[in-house]
């Protein structure tokens, strides 16, 4: 049962080398046009609309750990709850985990005492302050265009204080629809930061937005990495070959199926690279609404499809030794789940199997949150962070819980 | 059964009552009496929940969950009105819920403000365009996050949205920034007569 999203078909592997520039008209050939058979959902439909996230606790007696499926020998548990909104998790070096949300406007720390957590407002009324990073002790915290850097803050979680801030530093733009952040430190020590459009199809100044930029850590020596991405709020590096990889979710108001969420590679020495924004989406399917000649000409195509309106967010690649070897190196991805699709779709944990020549396999991790005959989902999966352990954790920012899944083989059988 | 009965008997009068007597008993702290609280707001946002002061809303008839949401982040201060701060610092959740629920049942009444046809008819279009009723809903009541729009004042909803397009209106759904970025403010004003007008 937990594997029923792969038999129904959407688990790809990509058919086209990330990396390699794609051929004008190879659109035409073995693409999927955007699925106009309803036309309804390219119109206003009250089933097309996005859902309230609750800014108040949900009880623990009512948190869906016990809906969670996972494959065999794996098990889920609450790890951490009583924080709405919770969304991406950094660790800070002396292991308090520091949580970011958007539209609540806080972020969280959350510490471990005597083996049970403790959670505290660390910050509150910022404007969807989802970026979190941390180095040398100091916690980074981008909201929208704002960039605060609160030093040594382990040691003064009681009362932060006042920050360094580096807004004029990064000059973001302040653009709010799509200007929530993820953001991290690359194994190159520098601060990775996108900014994603500020519509869902339109045509932008492509030297402001739709990039992923990198910055040294105070905001100096601005490159652009990545061009043509509509919105990515998750990425990681490959252990092995270092390359960054990025989820980026599709438009909307263009139909069920599509175009798809995308799982993409900035492959060695395609730094700049362009991935198709606002002309050309996932594998190759020219937009129906911004049109020009060749759209799909120089665009980098994904490395794997994230299935459709799935909001694939958090990415992280797995380097623990508590699962089994065969999830080394495999990426994990937490998907939100789908707002602009009739039938909703995603509200789950994938796992990403990448290969060598840059193109990925997903198969599914944690389900269960999604009522399919219902239609309608119990949680929403945001970011994945991998403990000391081995242990990853999962944050649920609709039920405002973190969820860790731990392994161990079962009885009889072999890691 | 009491309940069940008031109900029935009193309509949706007794709920917004049955709410503040059920909040206002599990606070337990010193607060404002709620009846005493929807007095003060009312002193701005009307008696009945409509208002009949320049840009400042109507509540009459908003989705519980829209006023419960905007009071939560006045609160936190992510949404920051000046006149407002010192109130909804006071603000407990049972007075969140009590106030909300309160509002929800009243009736919106149409503005006294002059509503111009022709707007209405231009503003009726683009909120097609823009697929306004896929949130709102066709008769722009609103649900749970997502507000009535139907009989607000003009002059409100147009500050909103032009807040929204300026990057001015934290507190909101980022969408409707997006939907909103780009329009000229004699498309906002149209939208704003439609709007009322339903």
């Amino acid at each position: 049962m937990r594997f029923t999203i792969a038999r129904r078909g959407w688990v790809v592997a990509a058919a086209v080398m990330a990396g390699a520039v794609m051929p004008a008209t190879a659109q035409q050939t073995g693409m999927s046009p955007l699925d106009l058979s309803n036309p309804a959902a390219s119109r206003q439909d009250a089933n097309l609309r996005s859902f309230p996230v609750p800014p108040t606790v949900t009880p623990l007696e009512r948190l869906p750990v016990g809906k969670l499926k996972l494959p065999a020998g794996f098990k889920a548990e609450v790890w951490s709850h009583g924080h709405p909104g919770a969304r991406t998790m950094v660790m800070g070096d002396k292991g308090t985990l520091f949580m970011g949300t958007r539209l609540i406007g806080r972020v969280y720390a959350i510490t471990t005492k005597d083996g049970k957590r403790e959670s505290k407002v660390l910050l509150q009324g910022l404007t969807q302050p989802n970026g979190l990073a941390f180095r040398n002790g100091a916690l980074y915290v981008f909201a929208i265009n704002r960039v605060f850097r609160y030093d040594n803050i382990e040691d003064k979680l009681d009362n932060p204080g006042d920050p360094v801030e580096l807004t004029d530093k990064f000059n973001l733009p302040d653009t709010v629809h799509h200007g929530w952040k993820y953001v991290e430190f690359g194994p190159d020590g520098k601060l990775y930061v996108p900014t994603g459009v500020n519509c869902n199809i339109c045509e932008v100044n492509p030297g402001i937005h739709g990039q992923i930029r990198r910055y040294n850590a105070d905001g100096s020596g601005m490159e652009i990495i990545a061009r043509g991405v509509r919105n990515t709020v998750g990425f990681d590096w490959h252990p092995a070959s270092k390359e960054l990889w990025f989820t980026d979710n599709g438009r909307d108001w263009a139909g069920n199926e599509g175009p798809q969420d995308e799982l993409n590679r900035v492959a060695k020495g395609m730094d700049g690279a362009n991935f198709g924004f606002p002309y050309c989406h996932a594998n190759g399917i020219a937009d129906i609404d911004i049109r020009r000649p060749n759209p799909c000409a120089g665009v980098v195509m994904p490395a794997a499809l994230l299935g459709p309106h799935s909001a694939g967010l958090g990415i992280k690649f797995y380097t623990g030794t508590m699962f089994p070897k065969t999830y080394q190196n495999a990426a994990f991805i937490a998907r939100r789940g789908s707002w602009n699709r009739e039938k909703k779709f995603g509200y789950d944990v994938v796992v990403a199997r990448t290969q060598a020549n840059g193109t990925a396999t997903i198969e599914p991790f944690m389900t269960g949150l999604l009522d399919e005959a219902k239609n309608e989902f119990a949680g929403r999966p945001t970011y994945v962070l991998q403990l000391k352990d081995g242990s990853l954790l999962v944050s649920d920012e609709q039920n405002g819980a973190i969820y860790r899944i731990t392994y161990a083989a079962p009885k009889g059988g072999k890691n | 059964m009491t309940a069940v009965v008031a109900l029935q008997r009193y309509g949706v009068l007794a709920v917004g009552v049955i709410a503040m007597v059920l909040a206002a008993n599990s606070t337990g702290a010193q607060t404002m009496p709620i009846a005493e609280r929807i007095a003060q707001c009312g002193s701005c946002h009307g008696e009945d929940g409509n208002s009949r002061l320049p840009d400042v809303p109507s509540l009459a008839g908003q989705p519980a969950f829209f006023v419960m949401n905007q009071l939560f982040l006045m609160r936190e201060g992510v949404r920051r009105i000046e006149v407002m701060t010192p109130i909804v610092k006071e603000l407990t959740d049972g007075d969140l819920d009590a106030l909300s629920a309160h509002y929800a049942q009243l009736a919106p009444k149409a503005s006294d403000e002059t509503i111009d046809p022709a707007m209405v008819k231009q503003g009726d279009a683009l909120a097609q365009k823009l697929r306004c009723a896929s949130c709102h809903l066709l008769t722009l009541a609103g649900q749970d996050q997502m507000p009535r729009l139907a009989r607000q004042r003009v002059d409100y909803l147009f500050s909103t949205m032009k807040a929204m397009r300026d990057n001015q209106r934290p507190g909101t759904d980022t969408q409707m920034s997006s939907i909103v970025a780009g329009l000229s403010d004699a498309d906002l004003t149209a939208l704003a007569h439609y709007s009322a007008s339903r």
